[in-house]
């Protein structure tokens, strides 16, 4: 197996250049022949996520778990892949190709342009989970958004104008409080700001004659909080992803979104001591509130979009307990827990997005009061949407599962009304998740869908959009049954920062009073 | 040209007892040259020729950069500093990238200009003559080192920009901003001779040139400053502090920025901010070092208000070229940001020295960028440019959109953009010397810049709801798409480069 590891740094390197050239000649090339400018995209869609998958596998357990590469592409930026962005650089790559596929059958205006601009979002996002270079890291994900914009302004929905405003602001401040936080750390462990990486960072955080300004952890935190809608920061987030066009919103909700809690873990978590103190009590706080009040604002929605928006919301609420809990009590399963949700939640809500939309494109509408009764036209859609929902929900069977019942196990030392409000959430979250599916395909057919059935009779999924929610459920199903894929990487990662934060506390009885 | 140019020096040396290297100035000979060749190409040519002018004139410039860049240090075949005329001027490293930059702008400038006049029917030679004169002026007040030739060389610019800004004479916006202009160029030359006036008279001894650089220096370090020193210090700063466009003397840029034609608009923006940018360098590197640990507060002091200042009021303004005014004046404040760091920094960093000119290109690039838009997209008063003109503009022309789009990420500093870098390689700066205030004002700036920024973007880009109205492409002609590819080039290449 010797040959591979000397292959891999090429492979992923591949991994992330194929989608960004193949965009690049796409935009530059408007007047492409259909056929040749869908195959070709499809490639840069697919071949990352072979790649990927490829990587992930048993197949290369060659490498050892962690697996860790690390060499240095162009213009200094080094790449790598540790045990924790591996699962989410492999859950990109899937949720890409099912995103592509979507775009690849959409029929819109400029396609040429809107696929390229698909490809660079994509591109971006690889990058951000493929470089340990911490500029880079910032980098990739910038240059993620940017797209994000473009293709939201133009190729958006309703309320495109103010969404967009709304999700620039707040990402830039987001991006900007973070940046301040990174650049304080690095100037504070005396590392070279271009070239530092995360390894770099940590063990020059962890020397002890470093200090750090006390304010650095609460501005990473809830900078990269803003960037994966933590609460109070997360109004953006659903009027973003509702906007946008669909394979945009999966890729965002579904991938770019965890770059804020990769940055929170890897960077926050790992070397900044978030669980502990005025900050850690904040973040509980502020945790809490993301699952119970987003939850209740699901509860609230008439529009399947918005409500899947916003569930995306919700669903960030465990994880970030899960890290909390991490930071906090040393209790190494909830980080776990919470990375396995990371992925777990990026496929089914990339599913959901996908499906949402195909409701959209039959009946030409998302709100609830017109539509019902839908699976009795598209029996195939419906029951797709169902096991995405349950998904969602966290039914055994499929990865939701082991993050969610992970991280409230992860809780059990906690006080009983912590616990007690966490448990409620499942109930919300079964609610308003399976009060959706009645209202869309079951009941009696709503006037209007049967008005439109008799005008245009709509078929059922076709086989382009089964391919990709296939892959999406098939991935979700893929580790929710075999959970050691995601462990074997993460656990060990995730039993170091437990320990580091055990030593923490233990070191330092004095800082974390108001904590217990 | 070399061999006459010695025989004059040979000439000069000859009467002068000082040593006069008149080769180490042969760029700006060759500018102000051209700008004379402009007015004779006027007199010989034939009406049917004139179109020729503007492209010598571009030529000529392209040809003096050339020159910059293949000798790069070779006028300075020293180590270090290379004094020249007496000590009137002084020829480093540095200086070189100065003058690159204000050939760029006047380059720039040329092409915005062409079809610009065209199109308002306005000569074109009178522009490109007044045009060079002003880069070679700047030129040579990028290398002063006593403040006689400083003044010289900014009132010569002073004298050319106020006819640049009244230039289209039956336009009452340009008057407007040309008359305003002339006051408040006015009072800010006045500012300077008065400051000139009381460093001299307090620090002057007989025998001694108290207005050459290095003798301030000296003398300030002798701890021979008064209070009428630090008077006129100050009001030399704030005479400068007029040209950069800084907190408090920001006050004329958005009406001259929004009445002035907009190339003029274009080359106030960037070389005349320069120019202010590259004297105050000087000025707090040079004769006024010895007093760093009084500068450096004052300067981020007026940084973070001026961003402060620029950013709210670019929030408030819904005209394009007004909105870009009030940004400049935050621009302003990143430079000065800047400026305080290097200070208290001791210049011990690689890049420290040439932070200003990686930040000033990043910025010139992108107004240049978005000043392509304002010249070709149709518009009935230049001095007159809503928001909402810009819309539909991505399917009018898509490569107008891509200059936009690029310019204002480059000036709001989303990476890859070469901006992005310029203004976090200033952000690490002020993190490594610990002027955390500043450091937190500018990440605030950034943040409420996006609003502005985007807002222009948002316009351009947005799919218009009314779907039935007519699309009228917009035709850009080859040279300026030529040139548009190339900066965007520049904006990406240039920020990858950095990284």
């Amino acid at each position: 197996m010797e040959t591979f590891s000397q292959f891999n740094p090429t492979l992923l390197l591949v991994a992330i250049f194929t989608p960004l050239i193949v965009g690049l000649i796409l935009l530059a090339g408007k007047t492409l022949p259909r056929s040749f400018s869908s195959g070709f995209a499809f490639l840069g869609f697919a071949l990352p996520a072979a790649i990927a998958v490829w990587l992930f596998l048993p197949s290369s357990e060659a490498f050892g778990s962690p697996l860790k590469l690390r060499f240095t592409g162009p213009w200094g930026f080094s790449f790598g892949l540790n045990g924790i962005s591996l699962p989410l650089f492999a859950m990109t790559a899937v949720v890409g190709l099912a995103a592509g596929i979507k775009a690849l059958i959409q029929e819109v205006e400029n396609r040429n342009a809107y696929l390229g601009l698909v490809l660079f979002m994509l591109g971006g996002t690889l990058g951000v989970f493929a470089t340990d270079n911490i500029i880079g890291f910032y980098f990739f994900h910038e240059f993620a958004l940017v797209p994000t914009f473009i293709l939201t302004l133009y190729w958006g929905g309703e309320g495109r104008r103010s969404a967009a405003m709304q999700m620039a602001i707040y990402l830039t401040v987001g991006a900007m409080l973070s940046l301040a936080g990174i650049l304080i750390a690095m100037s504070a462990a005396g590392l070279s700001l271009m070239d530092a990486t995360f390894e770099q960072l940590f063990l020059g955080l962890h020397n002890p004659q470093v200090s750090l300004p006390t304010a650095t952890a609460a501005i990473t935190l809830f900078g990269f909080g803003t960037l994966a809608s933590l609460f109070p920061f997360h109004s953006w987030a659903a009027p973003g992803y509702s906007a946008a066009p669909t394979p945009v919103s999966m890729i965002h909700a579904g991938a770019l979104k965890k770059f804020g809690l990769y940055g929170i873990i890897i960077i926050a978590a790992a070397s900044m001591n978030i669980g502990h103190g005025t900050v850690g009590k904040w973040f509980l706080i502020c945790a809490v509130a993301n699952v119970v009040i987003a939850g209740l604002i699901c509860l609230a929605q008439r529009d399947l979009k918005q409500l899947i928006s916003w569930s995306s919301v919700a669903h960030m609420g465990p994880i970030f307990l899960g890290i909390w809990v991490c930071t906090s009590r040393g209790v190494a399963a909830g980080l776990d827990a919470a990375l396995f949700l990371m992925v777990a939640h990026g496929l089914s809500c990339a599913a959901l997005f996908l499906l949402a939309n195909a409701v959209r494109t039959r009946t030409g509408t998302y709100r609830f009061d017109e539509l019902g009764g839908l699976a009795k036209h598209t029996p195939i859609l419906a029951a797709c949407f169902v096991a995405a929902t349950m998904a969602s929900v966290g039914l055994p069977g499929f990865g939701n599962f082991w993050g969610e019942i992970g991280v409230f196990l992860s809780l059990k030392g906690e006080s009983l009304w912590l616990q007690a409000l966490v448990a409620s959430t499942v109930v919300i979250s079964a609610v308003y998740s399976l009060r959706a599916v009645a209202n869309v395909f079951f009941g009696p057919p709503s006037k209007e869908i049967t008005e439109r059935f008799s005008f245009a009779p709509f078929k059922d999924l076709s086989g382009a959009e089964r391919l990709a929610t296939f892959i999406l459920l098939g991935a979700s199903l893929a580790i929710g049954f075999a959970p050691h894929l995601i462990t074997r990487h993460t656990n060990e990662d995730a039993q170091g920062l437990a320990k580091l934060s055990k030593l923490t506390q233990a070191n330092s009885p004095h800082s974390t009073p108001s904590a217990r | 040209m070399i061999s006459l140019l010695s025989t004059i020096d040979v000439a000069f040396k000859a009467l002068a007892p000082q040593r006069a290297d008149w080769a180490s100035i042969l760029p700006e000979i060759c500018v102000a040259g051209l700008a004379l060749f402009c007015l004779i190409q006027a007199m010989v040519l034939p009406k049917s020729l004139r179109w020729l002018i503007p492209s010598t004139a571009r030529t000529g410039i392209v040809l003096v950069l050339v020159m910059c860049l293949v000798s790069g240090t070779a006028w300075n075949p020293h180590e270090g500093a290379l004094t020249n005329f007496a000590g009137l001027l002084q020829i480093s490293d540095v200086t070189v990238g100065f003058r690159i930059t204000f050939l760029l702008c006047a380059f720039l400038t040329s092409l915005l200009a062409t079809p610009f006049l065209q199109e308002r029917k306005a000569t074109i030679t009178d522009y490109h003559h007044v045009l060079l004169v002003i880069t070679a002026a700047f030129m040579l007040l990028a290398q002063s080192n006593h403040f006689v030739t400083l003044f010289v060389s900014l009132e010569t610019a002073a004298v050319g920009l106020y006819i640049l800004v009244g230039y289209l004479r039956l336009s009452g916006a340009s008057l407007e901003a040309g008359v305003k202009y002339l006051v408040a160029g006015g009072l800010s030359s006045a500012f300077l001779l008065m400051g000139m006036v009381l460093v001299y008279g307090s620090l002057g001894a007989p025998g001694v040139d108290s207005l050459n650089f290095d003798q301030v220096a000296s003398a300030i370090h002798a701890g021979k400053t008064t209070a009428l020193t630090m008077t006129g210090i100050a009001l030399i700063l704030g005479g400068i502090a007029f040209k950069l466009g800084s907190f408090p003397f920001h006050a004329w840029i958005p009406d001259v920025y929004q009445g002035a034609p907009t190339p003029t608009t274009a080359l106030l923006a960037t070389a005349s901010k320069a120019a202010g940018a590259f004297t105050l360098f000087l000025l707090v590197t040079g004769p006024f070092q010895p007093l760093d640990f009084r500068i450096a507060p004052l300067l981020a002091g007026a940084a973070v208000i001026t961003l402060l200042v620029g950013n709210l009021g670019a929030l408030a303004s819904t005209d394009i070229k007004r909105t870009l005014a009030l940004s400049g004046v935050s621009h302003a404040g990143f430079i000065l940001a800047a400026m305080a760091a290097i200070l208290v920094s001791g210049q011990n960093g690689d890049y420290d020295r040439h932070l200003l000119s990686i930040y000033l290109i990043a910025y010139t690039v992108g107004t240049y960028l978005v000043a392509q838009v304002l010249v070709f997209l149709p518009s009935t008063e230049d001095h007159r440019r809503p928001l909402p003109s810009l819309k539909g503009l991505l399917r009018r022309s898509p490569i107008l959109t891509s200059a936009l789009g690029f310019g204002i990420s480059s000036l709001a500093g989303v990476p890859p953009s070469i901006g992005f870098f310029a203004k976090l390689l200033i952000l690490i700066l002020l993190a490594q010397v610990k002027l955390w205030w500043v450091f937190g004002v500018a990440l605030l700036s950034v943040s409420i810049s996006i609003h502005y920024y985007f807002a222009i973007l948002r316009e351009a880009v947005i799919r218009p709801s009314q779907e039935a109205q007519e699309v009228q492409p917009i035709s850009v002609p080859l040279s300026a798409q030529f040139i548009i590819g190339a900066l965007i080039v520049v904006t990406l290449l240039g920020g990858l480069l950095f990284g």
